[in-house]
Order: C-alpha cells, then structure tokens, then sequence
C-alpha cells in the first residue's frame, strides 16, 4: 500500500483553477484598459486635423501655439485665431461650420488636454524650446496625426532618462522639476 | 581608492558637495525687527499655507514656516521685549537630513535644505531632528474658503495630509531668477534679483538675502558683521542664518 499525495493536491486544484482564471482576466483587463480605454487619444469636440494644417499647409508650430518660446505654457489658439483664416478658407466643410458655431456663441472649443503634467511639476516649454529641443522630440509626429494621439509617457522617469542623456545642467535635482 | 573615499565622505556629510553652485544664505537683524510679522504674512500668501483654524492651533498642528518668537528679558522696570524669526536655517550638516527613511528631504547644489513633498511618507522623523522645530507636519487636508483659494500660488504645491513641510527659501523665486537670468544669456544670478517673500515685506529691512558663494554680495558682507551669531551653533549644524545681535544702549 503506498500513500499517495494525489488527494491532499485536489485541495489546491480549485484555488489554483481561480488564480489562473483571475490572472488571465487581469491581463486582459490590462490590455484593454491600455488600448481601449486609454485617455492617449481622445476625441476632440472638433476633428482638427495637424496634419492639414502642418504638413499639407505647411503652418509652423509656432504660428498657432505662440507662447511655446515665451512662457511656460505653449498656448493653445483661441476661436479668434482659427477664423482669422476660417472666414474665408473652407467655409463649407462641417468642422469649420462647427467652428463658426462657437464663434457665434462668443465661446471657447472644449478642447480635451492631451498633454498634461501633474500639478506638482514645474515645466516650462519656453527652457525647452529655447535650448534647441524640437517639439517632435516630446510629442511625437504631430504633423502627421490626423487626431493628436500622446507617444511619450510624460512619466518621471520618461523625464529624467532625457536629463540624463542630455546632461542638462542640475537636470536630475528633484526640485528642478517638482515644486 | 579616491572613490572610496568620496563615498566615504559622502557618507559621513549626507548631501556632500564640494562647492556650491550658489550658496543661498541670509542675515537677520534683530535690531531692525519689531516683531510686526509681516514676513510671517507673505510666507503664508506665497507658499499656500493652510490656515489651520482655532482648534488645530490649540493643538499645536498650527503651520507657519516662519514664526516670530518673543522672549520676555528682564525684571519688571527693566524689562525688554525681543523677538527672533525663526526659520529654517537650512543647515550645511542638517541633522533633519540623515534620518529619512526614503531620502525626501536632501540637499540640493545650491545648498538649500529642500523637501520633495512627493516621495514624503509622513515619519516626521525629520522633525524630531529638527533643533530648530521649524518642520511642520500635514495632519489633515486643509480647505481655503471660498474667495481663498483664488490667491493660491500656482508655482508652488498645495500639500496633502501626511506630508512634511518646510521652508524652501522661496525656491520658486529662485528658479525664476535663474530663468530669466538664462534668458539675458548670464550664467549666474545677480545679487539682489531673489527675493524671498519674508525678505521682500520685511518694512525695516531687517532681512537681507543672497548668495554666499559671491563675496561681494550683500549677504556676504552682512556675515562679517560682529554683532553676528548663529543659533544653537554648537551642534555642528552650519546654519546658513546669521543673526544680528540686538545692540542695547544701556549696557
């Protein structure tokens, strides 16, 4: 007779089928919560498209995004800049018709951030823009996104892996960046 | 070999720098205080302090990274009325620094004594190290009243419960000055371009604030002034704040 341990593992065999089963379900969880729910790519009150803009028109970041050079914020363009052309220029199409709605109603578009840091960091696009660095280097190919999409992580170690590569000056003291 | 002994030197001067890109210090004439605490008024506006309220002052939570203390000398006919502003005195060998368990508080290459509210786990270790007791503790999440919270600076963090805080010698002024210095194409700050907020609404002009790195700069030559004296100096703490010994006439 000998003794077999086979019975004393059936006890395990239910927990082990629901971790298996949890785990995977976590996967899957993740992998939608990454690509279907994810906040990267948002759909914007009017499908503005850069890559019209940039690539086809050729209009420089700078044109509309004026304080990127100046201030800390790089400055999204208000309605008023946007019918400064859109009075005249493709007037049919809807999205501008939609445009023209805002701008009767004297209100701002809701644009939906996509690039957002937490309130505890201190960045300056003007530091980053004046040493040279080009807007594609953080926020990916913009002139050939249709819907802007975010390629960086903007995380803290996103951050500091650049500081470190680019040996900026005091780039790795915490308070450089936190405040 | 010279490695080794960097790291030991490291080791035994946590946040070991040979020199200093600036070296922020500050004097405080204590002839010139009259204890009006107009300084303790603009720290609180700009470094977003919480009002605590009545009952978390009766308990002693009450957050002022500046406070003017008052000491009574004297016997009745004679007696005299001093004050002191205590701050941080962001200590070369900060006695504050050593014991974080998750190296929150460091100090940094301009010599200041900073605390990363972020990585801050709330031991309060810190501020039992603290000689000077001028590390304040987050014990709740404070609210600014209604019109309040408009005057909320947004180039400084608003903290949330369990979170250590303390004087940064207004390193958000700092940070602008070397900003725009960078702007003008100079490498360094001028003297007299930072600021501090107690520094600036000081009405006697008892503080003066600056770089101890540049000898010509006023802090510089307020060093040397006799009347000078460091708190608490014979704990080996290098305070960075001289204070300037009140001169009485009828001693």
């Amino acid at each position: 007779m000998s003794i077999s341990v086979r019975d004393a593992l059936g006890t395990f065999k239910k927990p082990a089928v629901i971790s298996i089963i949890g785990l995977i379900g976590f996967i899957i969880g993740y992998v939608i919560d990454v690509t279907v729910f994810s906040d990267a790519s948002p759909v914007q009150p009017i499908n503005f498209s850069h890559r019209m803009h940039v690539s086809k028109n050729s209009i420089p970041c700078l044109h509309c995004h004026v304080y990127a050079d100046k201030t800390p914020s790089a400055g999204v363009p208000g309605v008023s800049k946007c019918m400064g052309c859109h009075k005249v220029i493709a007037t049919e199409h809807p999205e501008i018709q939609k445009l023209a709605t805002y701008w009767e109603k004297r209100e701002p578009i809701p644009w939906i951030k996509v690039h957002d840091v937490p309130d505890f960091v201190y960045f300056t696009h003007k530091r980053h823009v004046l040493a040279g660095l080009a807007c594609q280097e953080c926020h990916g190919p913009v002139e050939n996104m249709d819907r802007v999409t975010r390629v960086s992580s903007l995380k803290m170690p996103w951050c500091v892996d650049c500081h470190t590569k680019k040996q900026v000056e005091n780039g790795r003291d915490c308070w450089t960046c936190h405040k | 070999m010279g490695k080794m002994r960097d790291k030991l030197k490291q080791y035994l001067k946590p946040g070991y720098y040979e020199k200093y890109d600036y070296h922020w210090g500050m004097t405080i004439d204590l002839d010139r205080c009259t204890g009006c605490e107009a300084c303790v008024v603009a720290c609180q506006a700009e470094n977003n302090l919480p009002i605590v309220g009545e009952k978390r002052f009766k308990e002693r939570r009450e957050i002022k990274w500046l406070r003017v203390e008052r000491y009574w000398e004297g016997e009745y006919p004679n007696i005299k009325l001093r004050f002191i502003p205590m701050l941080c005195q962001h200590c070369d060998q900060a006695p504050c620094e050593t014991p974080c368990p998750v190296a929150a508080t460091y100090h940094n290459q301009d010599g200041l004594n900073t605390q990363i509210y972020n990585r801050c786990i709330g031991t309060r270790t810190c501020a039992v190290y603290c000689p000077y007791e001028v590390r304040y503790f987050n014990w709740f999440t404070y609210k600014w009243d209604e019109p309040l919270e408009q005057q909320l600076n947004p180039d400084v963090t608003v903290r949330e419960k369990g979170v250590m805080e303390k004087c940064t010698f207004c390193i958000q002024r700092i940070r602008q000055a070397k900003d725009h210095a960078k702007d003008d194409g100079r490498r360094r700050v001028r003297d007299g371009e930072v600021t501090p907020a107690c520094v600036q609404s000081c009405p006697t002009k008892a503080m003066v604030f600056g770089d101890l790195n540049d000898p010509n700069s006023r802090v510089s030559k307020m060093y040397k002034n006799p009347r000078g004296y460091k708190v608490l100096e014979e704990l080996n703490t290098l305070p960075k704040i001289v204070y300037l010994k009140k001169a009485d006439s009828d001693v």
